[in-house]
């Protein structure tokens, strides 16, 4: 297809500057969100499984409920009944409520023992899924505009830029596209592999990323949008007002358990009850939450679909639902946020987007690194731009990367000390984060990549390690995994320690070349190749 | 050989014309489609309907948004991006307000 040259030209620098000022967010984003797509199973690994309490028969809840609300007054703000086999059969909060990071939570686990009495343990929330849905929201960066972490906002007009690379980033590849898609050429030019994988991962996978940039947008900005979309509305409502109630509620007035149930039943037929989340019981403006579950189906959050509804006259406020009356407008708005979370298509699609994430953060990483590979001039002197880049896009996707390994590998030892487990996250995190960056403009990008992936490698591998020895040795008072989808945790991390391992090795193949200029060039490479040499002999 | 006038960069004030003339005339579209598209303002619609309407509208504001960002550049200049952009959007607005008075 032809494209005049300077529309050409102009979209090429458009894909250059949206690119490279978007893409190390990006990264972090794309690749802490691949993790989530495994949250609840990364929570469970993370949990000592005495932290969860023995299940009980589906029509024991009403009788536990109602212990529950009786000997704990605090529970009636916010009761949660789990119906999901790996998780306590209730649980409220202390301190806290579920939604948002916060660090120090405290929440009560309880069940029924065979005498119908109650049994009630308060733990810490330990919220490593949230520390990793964190960075995917906001790439780590902290403070708050209004109720919103600013790092929303950030990667919100990042995301924009996105769309924008993406768009100019296909204009660009028009003429030629058929010709180098699909034809990934490691011959000749080194250049030339990074510039044919990245068009093969940015064509391949173009509607998701268009989904994704789209989403994101809407995601950190749908106040502003709703404001001006109000003023478009003129004396029009945005949304349905209901006055708010002003019945008094009585906990004794409360249907049982049984009827909710059977209420998300015969709304949402085929889908399974995961858990009831009660609110406010004591207050006119008492609600309930169902988190219902069908994997045929598109959900519109993350991991459920969502009924509303009045625990006391059991009547369905909202639903997002697939059922016969829904609007097509509801069931359009539901699919873009299931598109954003993977949500629809079980386990299979949940795969899916892990992989999607991960080649997502490669994409971003490889444009990086072509815009290096342009603007490198011939010889040792190199513009400050480019010394500064090429150690920032070391630094950072390196970093993050450390940090979450580091969090993951230290978070059962971290158990055994008398800390808030969360603000030991974060200090991990950051801190690992931080020697990474100050590493990559210390001592260089080379050095820092074949240094740094080796750690890498070594944080995984302790990963397993961990669990084998708590299971040798059950004094360290560590646990195993008991579940399958614990287990693949583990196994997922082994296998990220072996390609950390083997690109540390490729990358220090690329110093020992060790072109001037390039920022795997290392100036004393004298200490490597000794090092090389002794393991090769 | 060229036999056309090439595109000028006039990176600001293209951008700029995306942002804020592509606003106007993307929420311009906006409007037109919530009063008289498909389930509009001026039908009687349910509470649960007008819930999600708004968000479906919300939503269509962004991509709408960003392609005409997208596609700004192919302006020639950045004046005339900006001609282009704000005369639509006064066009769209114009037409809902004379389609909110006469229906």
């Amino acid at each position: 297809m032809k494209v005049r040259a300077d529309i050409l030209k102009t979209y090429q620098s458009l894909h250059t500057w949206t690119g490279i000022t978007s893409s190390l967010l990006l990264f972090i984003g794309f690749f802490a969100g691949a993790l989530t797509m495994f949250a609840p199973e990364i929570d469970r690994w993370a949990t000592p499984s005495k932290h969860q309490m023995a299940n009980i028969d589906t029509e024991r809840y009403d009788a536990l409920l109602d212990t529950v609300l009786a000997s704990h007054p605090k529970a009636s703000d916010n009761v949660i009944l789990h119906f999901n086999d790996a998780l306590s059969p209730v649980s409220w909060y202390e301190q806290g409520s579920p939604r948002g990071l916060r660090l120090d939570d405290i929440r009560w686990h309880a069940t029924l023992d065979e005498n119908d009495q109650l049994v009630a343990e308060q733990v810490p929330v330990n919220r490593l899924s949230e520390l990793l849905d964190m960075l995917h929201r906001t790439a780590g960066i902290g403070g708050e505009i209004g109720h919103t972490q600013s790092g929303v906002f950030v990667l919100g007009i990042a995301a924009g830029l996105y769309f924008l690379a993406l768009v100019s980033g296909v204009i660009f590849l028009l003429p030629t596209l058929v010709k180098r898609f699909m034809a990934v050429r490691d011959q000749g030019e080194r250049k030339r592999f990074w510039l044919d994988g990245h068009n093969l991962l940015g064509i391949a996978s173009l509607p998701f990323h268009i989904v994704i940039a789209l989403t994101v947008c809407v995601f950190a900005f749908h106040d502003l949008l709703y404001g001006t979309l109000a003023q478009v509305y003129g004396d029009k409502p945005l949304f349905p007002r209901n006055p708010p109630s002003k019945i008094e509620r009585n906990i004794a007035d409360l249907p049982k358990v049984s009827e909710m149930v059977a209420l998300a039943q015969s709304h949402a037929p085929g889908y399974q009850v995961a858990q009831i989340k009660l609110s406010n019981l004591n207050k006119p403006s008492a609600f309930a939450t169902i988190d219902v579950v069908n994997e045929g189906e598109v959900a519109r959050g993350a991991l459920h679909d969502f009924m509303f509804i009045n625990p006391y006259t059991l009547e369905v406020v909202s639903s997002s639902v697939a059922h016969p009356e829904q609007t097509v407008w509801a069931r359009l708005v539901s699919s873009f946020f299931g598109l954003h979370f993977g949500s629809y298509g079980g386990d299979l699609m949940r795969w899916v987007y892990f992989m999607m994430g991960l080649a997502g953060a490669c994409l971003f990483y490889s444009g990086n690194i072509l815009w290096l590979e342009k603007r490198r001039q011939k010889g040792m002197q190199q513009r400050r731009a480019y010394r500064i880049m090429g150690a920032l896009t070391v630094g950072v996707c390196l970093g993050a990367l450390t940090g979450i390994a580091a969090t993951f590998a230290s978070s059962k030892w971290l158990t055994l000390l008398p800390v808030n487990i969360n603000q030991a996250y974060m200090f991990v995190y950051y801190a690992s984060f931080s020697c990474v960056m100050i590493s990559a403009f210390v001592y260089g990008p080379a050095k820092t990549a074949i240094n740094t992936l080796k750690v890498l490698a070594l944080l995984c591998v302790l990963i397993p390690v961990t669990s084998v020895l708590a299971g040798l040795v059950p004094a360290v008072n560590l646990w195993f995994p008991n579940s399958l989808g614990t287990l693949m945790v583990e196994v997922i991390a082994l296998a990220f320690a072996v390609v950390f391992w083997w690109l540390s090795g490729h990358v220090k193949r690329r110093a020992m070349a060790n072109e001037p200029g390039s920022i795997w060039h290392l100036e004393t490479p004298d200490t490597i190749t000794s090092n090389l040499s002794v393991k090769h002999s | 050989m060229k036999n056309y006038t090439p595109i000028q960069a006039d990176w600001l004030s293209k951008t700029l014309a995306g942002l804020i003339g592509g606003a106007l005339l993307s929420f311009s579209i906006i409007g037109l489609f919530a009063w008289f598209g498909p389930s509009g303002l001026n039908s009687s619609l349910s509470g649960t309907e007008l819930l999600w309407k708004t968000q479906f509208n919300m939503w269509l504001s962004v991509p709408i948004w960003l392609l005409i960002i997208s596609f700004t550049y192919l302006f020639r200049t950045g004046a005339q991006a900006w001609f282009c952009l704000l005369s639509a959007s006064a066009v769209g607005y114009g037409v809902l307000a004379i389609l909110r008075g006469l229906l």
